[in-house]
């Protein structure tokens, strides 16, 4: 049986990775640019399983465990040193609340941090505009390069082709199987399909007719020079701010800061605004105020590729038999890696995925109108 | 690549050698693109000014590919030069 995955970001070597492990040997996978080259090199590497909806928790508490495994065997890099969304309203207090009891009944360990505690877990806040705090300890970040590189090299080992600057334009289909895949290096024949190339997996799966609700959403985080160590979290989320700016510090020392802002979906990534820079700083600034001394040395753009209830689209592409989807992550490929190539193998093997709630997120909840709910996107 | 029998430093910022880069490659890593973020090449305060291009022959001579080809996706990213914070947030918007 031959493989063909388009995209070899995160979700696709991913999925590659746990084929191979599964006994398959014949894997291709294409990408239009370099390996890693769109959301996946482009995203903060912070994760954690504190969402609003059982799917999200539920499968991104698996995705950790497995990072871990991982990092253990690979030597990645990857800290647990939580998450901490800032109020600086009293009220958003009682909303904290509400979700940590929703965390608890999943196991999730966030809780709620008074003033003082906030001012003990990171000295460098602001606390006179603070109101508290929720805090989730299992949260954490990673080195996204050194993770995503040694992680490429590893699936290169167990024999996975990947084949960079090949885009697909299109998909060939008889009946009710897909045959092929026409690149702008030739065409490619296969038995199964998986398309992971986030945003791009709409137009490529529209040439067989079928829909993608796949919106990408520009993003602009930036990062300054290095410094010793200024935040003691993996990621401070300035909560009662519009757009939730954050800002987290690699382990080689820059600090990352983004915020989400109003934007033109599909923007060209090279379209850089100069506003986003102060807008983005202006709150984090008041809530660390060593933010007005950093020096800034790069500004980029990446998209999440939105869906409309912000879960990703796992599985089957109906009506065809061999043809899959891993995509729409929202702004969570990354963290949630590890279980979308287990996910998509077992829906490929064994015709259903391994975690029964992730068949609420197939392409059909679009049609059927069962949209997954989330309180909460952030980070 | 001649041997200077000592150490040959490529990126002044994150401090890579040439051998750095060669053992690189000898793992694997088999993009340029690729090589320059595991590295951290380019992505110090030069910005790349001082080491991209070196490194790039570097991989090109190693992979056996043309050197515009190493570079064709190379972006450079504003700012440029580093700035600092203080410049950009006078009457920004919250």
């Amino acid at each position: 049986m031959k493989t063909l995955i388009i995209g070899a970001g995160i979700s696709g070597l991913f999925v590659a990775y746990e084929l191979a492990q599964r006994g398959l040997r014949d894997i291709v996978v294409v990408d239009a640019s370099y390996p890693g080259s769109g959301a996946t090199l482009r995203n903060l590497g912070c994760f954690r399983s504190s969402f609003t909806s059982p799917e999200h928790v539920v499968l991104m508490k698996e995705s950790i465990r497995e990072w871990l495994r991982l990092g253990d065997r690979l030597d990645l890099e990857i800290e647990q040193k939580g998450y901490l969304w800032v109020a600086r309203k009293p009220e958003t207090l009682d909303n904290f609340r509400k979700l940590v009891e929703f965390h608890h009944q999943f196991n999730v360990p966030t809780r709620i941090l008074d003033v003082d505690e906030v001012k003990a877990l990171e000295p460098r806040l602001n606390t006179k505009i603070v109101a508290g705090a929720m805090f989730d300890p299992t949260a954490g970040k990673m080195s996204i390069i050194k993770n995503f590189t040694k992680f490429y090299l590893e699936v290169k080992k167990l024999g996975v082709r990947i084949v960079p600057y090949t885009r697909v334009t299109k998909l060939v289909a008889r009946g009710s199987r897909v045959t092929a895949a026409e690149t702008s290096s030739g065409t490619v024949e296969a038995d199964a399909f998986v398309v992971a190339a986030a945003g791009d997996s709409r137009d490529i799966i529209a040439t067989v007719g079928v829909d993608v609700p796949i919106v990408d959403v520009p993003r602009h985080p930036y990062v300054t020079e290095p410094y010793a160590k200024a935040i003691e979290p993996a990621l401070i989320i300035d909560w009662d701010t519009p757009g939730s700016p954050h800002v987290t510090q690699t382990k080689h020392g820059s600090l990352i800061l983004a915020r989400d802002l109003e934007d033109t979906p599909r923007a060209s990534l090279y379209s850089q605004r100069v506003d986003a820079i102060p807008h983005i700083l202006k709150p984090l600034r008041e809530l660390l105020p060593f933010l007005s001394e950093v020096n800034i040395l790069r500004y980029w753009m990446g998209y999440y590729d939105m869906t409309p209830d912000h879960h990703p689209i796992y599985g089957p592409v109906q009506p065809y038999e061999n043809l899959y989807i891993a995509a729409g992550f929202s702004g969570h490929g990354m963290m949630m890696g590890p279980v979308t190539g287990k996910l998509v193998a077992s829906w490929i093997l064994d015709g259903k995925p391994y975690i029964p709630i992730a068949g609420n997120l197939t392409l059909e909840r679009f049609k059927t109108g069962r949209l997954v709910k989330e309180l909460a996107v952030i980070g | 690549m001649r041997k200077s029998g000592g150490v040959v430093v490529v990126c002044r910022c994150e401090d890579v050698t040439a051998d750095d880069i060669r053992e690189a490659i000898e793992l694997g890593i088999d993009d340029f693109e690729l090589l320059r973020r595991y590295l951290k090449i380019g992505f110090g305060p030069c910005q790349g000014r001082s080491c991209v291009a070196i490194a790039a022959r570097i991989f090109a001579r190693a992979t056996g590919r043309k050197i515009d080809e190493v570079l064709s996706n190379y972006r450079v990213r504003p700012p440029i030069v580093p700035v600092s914070a203080k410049y950009f947030t006078r009457g920004a918007r919250t």
